[in-house]
């Protein structure tokens, strides 16, 4: 599904990682854990640029365009299925047929009375939750977050966590909740030092095993 | 008539200079540089009040302005309402059009072209199109939309161009470019074209004021017969008006009322006569043909003689004048501009006035930028008589008090630490450092707006290139006063890029509206 | 969604633009005049004359105002207005360029006008039948540039006596606008010495306008022909066959005093395009046609 061999990794035009090799299998759900700065959302967007045709995104900055409601930044998620016309109509006039296809899911994440609301008016939370709606909407083979759960509660981060491994089949989601990735995840990588310093599957790691990740 | 040409010619020169530099200079070095110019062009300039009595008449205008007579000017309201109507048609043409053209600004004809429309200001385009429409409302509405349409075309594609938005990334492949064009790109900067396109309004309105000094059904047409006549509490009721009309923009300029007035406006700009597309023909292939190839035969060298003798009397006598009057007035107008935009920002800052100081202010401000520069220049000329002072005093009241504006709103928004100093040490040491980047940068973005607006003060009869472009339309010498036109056009296109040059050099913001 | 709506609003816009223009289009027999005095009396002057027209002609008249000779001459030569009030000047030049119109008629007074040169008292010029030489380096100023009383007989007369450009022989030259404005410019000192029209004088002075201690008349050109009645060729067949000689009659009956006195002139008299050819010599001397 995504696959690195040796490869330094950077963003415009700096080099931030250097030397990883990966391959996560479809299936697999990973949890790319490490400190903030250490590279995950560089990694993540470098998971994105390979294959972008079949998997969605949530960037850590939720991507929404503040000026639209929810329903139409959720819309956005399926852009690409329709005709320009039919998009163009549905932004003037929401279409009935869209909104019974998007009101489910969400609210299966408790934003049902927001759903006209412009999305730049919403909370943190609220627009994280817009955000993880656009990308099961649009749907496909994976999904990337970038800490799609960082500004919602335990609680809602669960029934999150398990939508988004229901609906793909592979996952790939940047953790700052330690516990939350080994609870979910198949497999942990650890960022550190601009280098991959952990790669293994989840049900081999103790909670300690993580922890030199985090210290200097 | 040397000396000023070889000045002339000595900042040109030391202008294209600069790009040879190794390292440009500071903020500081360039001021200066451009205070010294003005320095020098005072000397040329004609600066004398030829009036023996001022005084009397600056009298009776202040008493005029005192006893507004709002009943002089018969149908005041259709006045009122056509002049609306001819700013909402034109502008929103301009936009229209703008907007489509900012899709493909990337295009270097197109980015030329709005260039070349925008360098003619409205009255130039009004006074062309008279010649080809005649007097019809359409002459009004295209005098607005055309060079309105160029400079929207540049600003819109500029705040496209700016906008990155996040959600570009997470768009799911194959989304269609139309479809991210509506969903992703537009929303993100609709809110600062709408502003952008208002502010253009507001323009739009003085524009269309304006137009009617030349015959078009607008207040100008009043208030210039009202002022020749000396009606001054005429001219004071509707200068007032259009104050008004212009402060309470915000309260009827409605979103959702724009539907109505845009539907309704077409109807409102009142009759002309129809258009005769012979007319339309002739000026492009007989009235615009330099008169001395106009109807000879091209094959005789006599026919290219007199064309090179035509040419040369055009550029030596009429351009060549027109172009130093032209730049001097500019270049001290733009300094004074800067003085005293420095004067007049504390006006409206909460760092240096109370409350009251500051309403004042900002009712001073908007009296001086709400009255169009060729109105004020039109005042200070009945006044002062025709030198190039009222010019200078006029362009450096209205674009002063427009940056003043906005450097007064941008200093309210510094954070000053607490022990900071009072008065003029406040202003000296922690305002005007702070603010001077910002300053510099509204400045060059008005530099070719003063150079546009000199160049059409000449119609009131100050020597610069609009004088020689109205006395041949006074002769209905077209073919001189196009080429006229377009020596105005690439003047203007000049000044731009190198301000465009200026502005890149010294860092200077780019977010900002240029006009 | 706003946005979209207000776009779809635009083009509604442009749409009914191009409906309402179209539509605007109406057929009055329509003149103009060239706007030579203060514009609230020529309105009053030329809406009597619009209603005096229309019951003489039985056909819808209307008068349309402008800012400048040469506005009054491109309407002339569009065909937006069919009838014009010009100046010697204008006329010519109006003539020149539409085929077949004609000079209709004249005011009694237009075969022998004059301008007078006038300056303010502090000149110390005084009235002489002479040219007074003496205004060699003064400020000066004409009518509109367009005028035959304010520019091109001055002018004529100023190059003829110095053999040089008005600009080489003052300090300063100006374009006052209308023969109103030159009164009041060199009454205020604005100028010291001015070209004007002899009857918007006379008439200015009747009205108490004029304080002839302040500004008197030094010099009388010669005379010479001024303003006509300019018709279009093309009215018979627009209208109807012979309404340009209706036009004509009707002009030369106006016998109401008040709509004459208005010009002011104490008839009008028949007039012909020849009338004018001193007129259009002398603008070719100085250039001023091609």
């Amino acid at each position: 599904m995504f696959r690195f061999d040796n490869e330094a990794i950077g963003y415009q035009g700096v080099t931030i990682l250097n030397g990883i090799s990966l391959d996560i299998k479809a299936g697999e759900k990973v949890a790319l854990v490490g400190e903030s700065g250490a590279g995950k959302s560089t990694l993540l967007m470098a998971l994105q640029s390979r294959n972008r045709t079949n998997s969605a995104f949530i960037p850590q900055n939720p991507g929404l365009v503040r000026t639209l409601s929810v329903f139409h930044n959720i819309y956005m998620g399926s852009l690409s299925q329709h005709s320009t016309f039919y998009n163009l109509l549905n932004l003037i006039w929401p279409q009935k047929k869209e909104i019974a296809l998007i009101s489910p899911i969400v609210e299966k994440l408790g934003l049902i009375d927001k759903l006209f609301d412009r999305s730049g008016e919403l909370s943190g939370g609220q627009q994280q939750r817009t955000a993880v709606c656009r990308a099961l909407l649009q749907g496909g083979e994976a999904v990337l977050g970038d800490e799609p759960v960082s500004a919602v509660d335990n609680h809602q981060s669960r029934i999150i966590i398990q939508a988004l491994c229901d609906s793909f089949e592979t996952v790939v989601l940047a953790m700052h909740d330690v516990e939350l990735a080994l609870e979910y995840s198949t497999r942990i990588i650890g960022i550190k030092n601009a280098k991959i310093a952990l790669d293994a599957p989840t049900n081999s790691l103790l909670r300690s095993d993580l922890d030199f990740l985090y210290t200097a | 008539m040397r000396l000023p040409t070889a000045y002339c010619a000595a900042i040109l020169i030391f202008f294209t200079r600069l790009k040879s530099l190794s390292t440009f200079p500071t903020a500081r070095t360039v001021s200066l540089g451009f205070v010294v110019v003005a320095v020098g062009c005072l000397v040329f300039a004609d600066l004398s009040i030829t009036t023996l009595d001022p005084w009397t008449e600056m009298k009776r205008m202040g008493m005029g302005f005192v006893t507004p007579n709002f009943f002089a000017v018969t149908n005041i309201g259709k006045v009122m309402i056509q002049t609306i109507a001819f700013a909402m048609c034109g502008v929103a043409l301009g936009a229209f059009f703008g907007f489509f053209l900012a899709q493909v600004f990337h295009i270097a004809l197109v980015r030329w072209s709005c260039a070349f429309v925008r360098a003619i200001h409205e009255l130039f385009w009004a006074l062309i199109l008279l010649q080809i429409l005649g007097l019809t409302p359409l002459t009004g509405v295209l005098a607005i939309a055309i060079p309105y349409a160029g400079i929207c075309a540049k600003v819109y594609a500029e705040t496209l161009e700016e906008s990155q938005p996040a959600v570009l990334q997470v768009l799911p492949a194959g989304s269609g470019i139309v479809s991210i064009f509506f969903f992703a790109r537009l929303p993100d900067v609709w809110v600062h074209i709408k502003n952008y396109t208002s502010y253009r309004f507001e323009c739009g309105l003085r524009s269309s004021a304006v137009l009617g000094f030349i015959g078009l059904p607008t207040m100008g047409f009043y208030l210039e017969t009202a002022f020749s006549e000396g009606n001054y509490s005429e001219a004071a009721a509707l200068l007032l008006l259009f104050y008004g009309l212009i402060a309470s923009l915000r309260f009827w300029l409605k979103p959702r009322l724009l539907g109505f007035y845009l539907v309704a406006a077409p109807f409102l700009l009142g009759e002309g006569a129809s258009i005769r597309f012979d007319n339309v023909i002739r000026f492009f292939t007989s009235d615009i043909v330099p008169a001395p190839l106009r109807d000879h035969d091209l094959a005789l060298t006599q026919t290219w003689s007199s064309f090179a003798d035509w040419l040369q009397m055009l550029l030596i006598d009429q351009a060549l004048p027109g172009i130093i009057a032209t730049l001097l007035l500019t270049q001290i107008a733009l300094v004074c501009t800067g003085f005293l935009t420095l004067a007049l920002f504390p006006l409206i800052s909460d760092k240096f006035f109370g409350k009251l100081g500051r309403t004042i202010g900002q009712l001073l401000l908007i009296v001086l930028r709400s009255t169009p520069e060729f109105i004020l220049a039109y005042i200070f000329l009945q006044l002062w008589g025709p030198s190039m002072l009222p010019a200078i005093v006029a362009l450096s009241l209205h674009n002063g008090a427009i940056i003043a504006h906005l450097i007064g709103r941008y200093s309210q928004s510094l954070v000053l630490r607490a022990d900071s100093p009072k008065g003029f040490n406040l202003y000296g040491y922690e305002i005007l450092p702070r603010v001077y980047g910002q300053f510099l940068a509204f400045l060059f973005y008005r530099w070719e707006v003063i150079m546009r607006e000199t160049a059409i003060l000449g119609i009131l009869g100050i020597a610069t290139l609009g004088f020689f472009i109205d006395s041949a339309m006074a002769d209905i010498r077209l073919d001189r006063a196009i080429l006229l036109i377009l020596i105005t056009a690439i003047l203007n296109i000049f000044i731009d890029s190198l301000s465009r040059y200026f502005r890149s050099h010294l860092r200077l913001s780019q977010q900002i509206e240029s006009s | 969604m706003n946005l979209l709506k207000n776009l779809l609003h635009t083009t509604i816009l442009g749409l009914s633009l191009t409906i309402s223009l179209g539509a605007s289009a109406k057929d009055s027999f329509v003149f103009t005049a060239i706007p030579d005095q203060d514009e609230s009396q020529l309105r009053e002057r030329f809406d009597k004359v619009a209603v005096y027209l229309s019951k003489e002609l039985g056909v819808d008249v209307e008068y349309i105002p402008v800012k400048s000779y040469a506005a009054a001459v491109t309407a002339f030569r569009n065909d937006q207005v069919q009838l014009a009030w010009f100046g010697g000047l204008s006329g010519v030049r109006a003539r020149s360029l539409v085929d077949r119109s004609e000079a209709i008629a004249q005011g009694f007074e237009d075969p022998f006008f004059e301008t007078y040169f006038i300056a303010h008292a502090s000149t110390g010029l005084k009235n002489s039948v002479d040219f007074p030489r003496e205004m060699l380096g003064k400020t000066f100023t004409f009518g509109s540039k367009g005028s035959t009383s304010g520019r091109l007989m001055p002018e004529y007369h100023i190059r003829q006596q110095f053999d040089k450009a008005p600009q080489d022989i003052f300090s300063k030259v100006g374009f006052s606008g209308n023969h109103s404005k030159t009164i009041a410019l060199v009454q205020s000192g604005a100028y010291e010495v001015g070209a004007v029209n002899f009857q918007v004088w006379k008439k200015d002075l009747a009205a108490g306008k004029i304080d002839t201690d302040k500004v008197s008349i030094i010099w009388t050109t010669p005379s010479y022909p001024d303003y006509q009645w300019t018709i279009r060729g093309d009215v018979d067949q627009r209208w109807s066959a012979g309404f340009k000689k209706k036009v004509t009659k009707a002009l030369l009956d106006m016998k109401d005093k008040d709509l004459l006195a208005s010009f002011p002139r104490s008839s009008f008299i028949p007039a012909s395009n020849s009338d004018y050819d001193t007129i259009l010599n002398m603008a070719k001397e100085i250039k001023l046609i091609d």
